[in-house]
């Protein structure tokens, strides 16, 4: 949790949503593009809840923050999908920028993981 | 367009979906690990969860009667918003620990305040006209 994973993830996040308001601005519907990026996305977050899980039991975390912790991680991870599901059931600005939502909400649920491992 | 889950609206139900998971789950995980540092904050945050979910369920049209939930579950986001911002903005130390309304919101960068205004005006335009029904 203490490597760059963590804030790269933050960086991904982030230029995904603004990447969705380009595709919203632009009046363009989800494509593979915006797909392939998502999945890097989601694939950080795996690792990311992965190398926590691993490293959690050498690391100075109370029951209550360990739970908000995983909390966090397993937000992460589901985010993206459910915001993928919700979103490609119509076809239309509103439903793309529901990806905007997923990613901004992505790149903060990083955030609190690393401040309540940090904390 | 009187669906309240099409266009703009799944953006809606988007942002009430992230905030009916944040103060449901934040508030469970207070209230089994911490209730009894601020039992009455705590309740009260884990009440706006599931006003919230009330509401996502009611704008993304599940259940017999959506349009009644969602009126009643953003109707009592608005009171409860403005109630609890204020009194915590008189009295700071009302509750020893923030709830998602403490401050109309603030912590929460405002979405809390916004988000009632905002599901009132999308109820109102996706309103059914006597024609449709």
């Amino acid at each position: 949790m203490d490597g760059p994973l963590p804030l790269a993830l933050i960086v991904a996040s982030l230029v995904f949503a603004v990447v969705v308001l380009g595709y919203v601005a632009l009046g363009r519907t989800p494509d593979w593009a915006l797909l392939g990026l998502a999945g890097l996305v989601e694939a950080g977050a795996l690792v990311l809840l992965v190398v926590a899980a691993v490293q959690v039991g050498g690391a100075d975390l109370g029951g209550a923050d360990a739970i908000t912790l995983f909390g966090y991680l397993v937000a992460a991870l589901v985010l993206l999908p459910i915001g993928f599901a919700w979103s490609l059931a119509e076809r239309s600005r509103g439903a793309t920028a529901v990806l905007a939502v997923a990613g901004l909400t992505e790149a903060f649920v990083v955030v609190r993981a690393l401040q309540v491992w940090s904390s | 367009m009187s669906s309240t889950r099409a266009g703009a609206g799944r953006v809606l139900v988007a942002v009430y979906g992230v905030f009916a998971l944040a103060a449901t789950a934040r508030s469970l995980v207070q209230l089994l690990t911490k209730a009894d540092e601020a039992p009455l904050a705590y309740s009260l945050s884990a009440l706006a969860g599931l006003v919230y979910i009330a509401a996502t369920l009611g704008l993304a049209e599940v259940g017999p009667a959506p349009r009644r939930l969602a009126w009643a579950a953003v109707g009592f986001e608005l009171v409860g918003v403005l109630t609890v911002g204020t009194l915590t903005v008189l009295d700071p130390e009302l509750f020893p620990d923030q709830t998602v309304w403490s401050a109309y919101g603030a912590g929460y960068g405002w979405l809390p305040l916004v988000l009632p205004f905002a599901g009132i005006a999308w109820l109102l335009r996706t309103r059914p006209r006597s024609s449709d029904a």
